[in-house]
């Protein structure tokens, strides 16, 4: 079973034959390589602690031509670009640039906050921001019945994935809010409000909130197994008091100088006048690096630790389970399999931050 | 063992683990670049180390990825890891 350094074999973590389906199951997805693509410089919300909001970008020109965003496209699948990820600001506000890029790149998704329908012939995954109940999202969005919307827009809609993103505030909203989203049929992911480097506002978590999220989580996830999209190690890996830069050291251009291979090479975050700069280039710009446990990051840095995760069985399962939510959530089609991994697992120790990146 | 055995049995792997189509284990560029010229990324480099890692019995190190950029660089490392 081990080598003879005492470390577990690949192939004997693959001889356990639901171990080995989900591989397969996963690995295909192997080709996908995604960009970002901030779509427009407006939105209809204001939230707080909104990271298009800080830095330059939200300064970019706006490009509203369609067929200067085909052209991107095609240039994009031209240097391998599988993947597109439709943000900033509120991409549902150019549904005629939304339908060019779906045009020329079939799979992506698209990041908003459901103020606004996205037309049906728009094929990509949609996420829904929720933020707690309509309370609190007239409070931090200063939306009114934000939730009722978002509902009567995406109800039974194939693409749709809410993402309920815990703040301090509004753990305790939780349950009452996947409960109104599995009532309508649809699925729920999470997220961990993650400061941008210059907020200094109250959404900020500590230890203990994020101790109490990850107890949230995993309730929600035991209650609403069909309805939540997300696995124990999710929750492990997006609550640790280490963000995920620390645990797993970011592939994103931004933290990762090496251009070898990877997210590091290939990645890149354009700007709503389709401009881009390496330096600034992740999912989430302007978002502080030491306290990032954004849900899109996740889905790029932990998957992309492979071979750290399989060390052993246990590890490995977990990081099964962390890429089939993460293709389930972000994949039209990809339907998520039962949790492998019931337990527990803590990250496995690799690389230092910073010495990251290179797988 | 040589390297030339050592590249044979990495260009299997590779071949094998990316079902490549049209080559053989002795056909394979040994100088062909995974990454700029056979387009590998890096899930495949790391399934790839994986299966090396249990053919070879040997571990190898996350930092030294990017300078496995052919089979002779890849045959090369293993050799020295062997000894």
């Amino acid at each position: 079973m081990k080598n003879e350094e005492g470390k577990w074999k690949f192939s004997a973590i693959l001889a356990d034959p639901a171990v080995k389906a989900r591989w397969e199951k996963v690995r295909k997805y192997f080709f996908l390589r995604e960009s970002t693509y901030d779509m427009s410089n407006r939105c209809n919300l204001r939230c707080d602690g909104c990271y298009y909001y800080e830095g330059d970008k939200q300064f970019a020109v706006e490009n509203r031509e369609p067929g200067a965003w085909r052209a991107l496209m095609r240039a994009e699948k031209a240097r391998g670009i599988t993947y597109a990820v439709l943000a900033g600001a509120e991409p549902a506000l150019v549904p005629d640039l939304l339908r060019a890029c779906f045009a020329e790149m079939p799979l992506g998704c698209i990041a908003t906050n459901g103020v606004k329908f996205i037309p049906a012939d728009v094929g990509y995954k949609i996420h829904i921001s929720v933020w707690g109940n309509d309370r609190s999202s007239e409070r931090v969005r200063g939306a009114k019945d934000l939730l009722l919307r978002q509902l009567e827009n995406y109800h039974d809609d194939a693409r749709a994935v809410f993402i309920y993103t815990f703040t301090p505030d509004n753990i305790h909203e939780a349950r009452e809010t996947v409960e109104a989203v599995a009532k309508g049929g649809g699925r729920v992911g999470f997220n961990v409000f993650s400061p941008t480097v210059k907020y200094e506002g109250p959404l900020r978590h500590t230890p203990i909130s994020l101790a109490v999220v990850r107890a949230t989580m995993l309730e929600l996830l035991a209650a609403f197994p069909r309805q939540v999209v997300y696995s124990a190690y999710n929750a492990v890996a997006h609550t640790s008091p280490q963000g995920l830069h620390e645990l797993f050291g970011c592939s994103y251009p931004r933290a990762n100088p090496s251009t070898d291979i990877g997210l590091g090479r290939s990645f890149r975050q354009y700007r709503a006048d389709l401009s881009w700069d390496r330096d600034s280039s992740c999912c989430v710009p302007d978002t502080d690096c030491r306290e990032c446990r954004h849900y899109a990051a996740g889905s790029a840095v932990v998957t992309a630790r492979l071979v750290r995760h399989a060390a052993d069985p246990d590890a490995f399962k977990a990081w099964l389970d962390y890429v089939d939510t993460y293709l389930a959530t972000w994949v039209m089609g990809y339907e998520k399999g039962e949790n492998l991994q019931a337990k527990i697992v803590m990250p496995p120790v690799g690389a230092a931050a910073g010495e990251g990146g290179r797988e | 063992m040589k390297l030339e055995a050592i590249q044979i049995k990495v260009a299997a792997v590779i071949i094998s683990e990316l079902k490549l189509e049209g080559v053989t284990p002795e056909t394979f560029d040994c100088e062909l670049d995974l990454i700029d010229e056979l387009g590998i990324d890096s899930m495949d480099m790391a399934t790839i180390v994986l299966v090396l890692q249990d053919e070879f019995g040997i571990s190898i190190n996350e930092n030294d990825y990017p300078g496995l950029s052919n089979i002779r660089l890849i045959a090369e490392y293993i050799g020295r890891r062997l000894n």
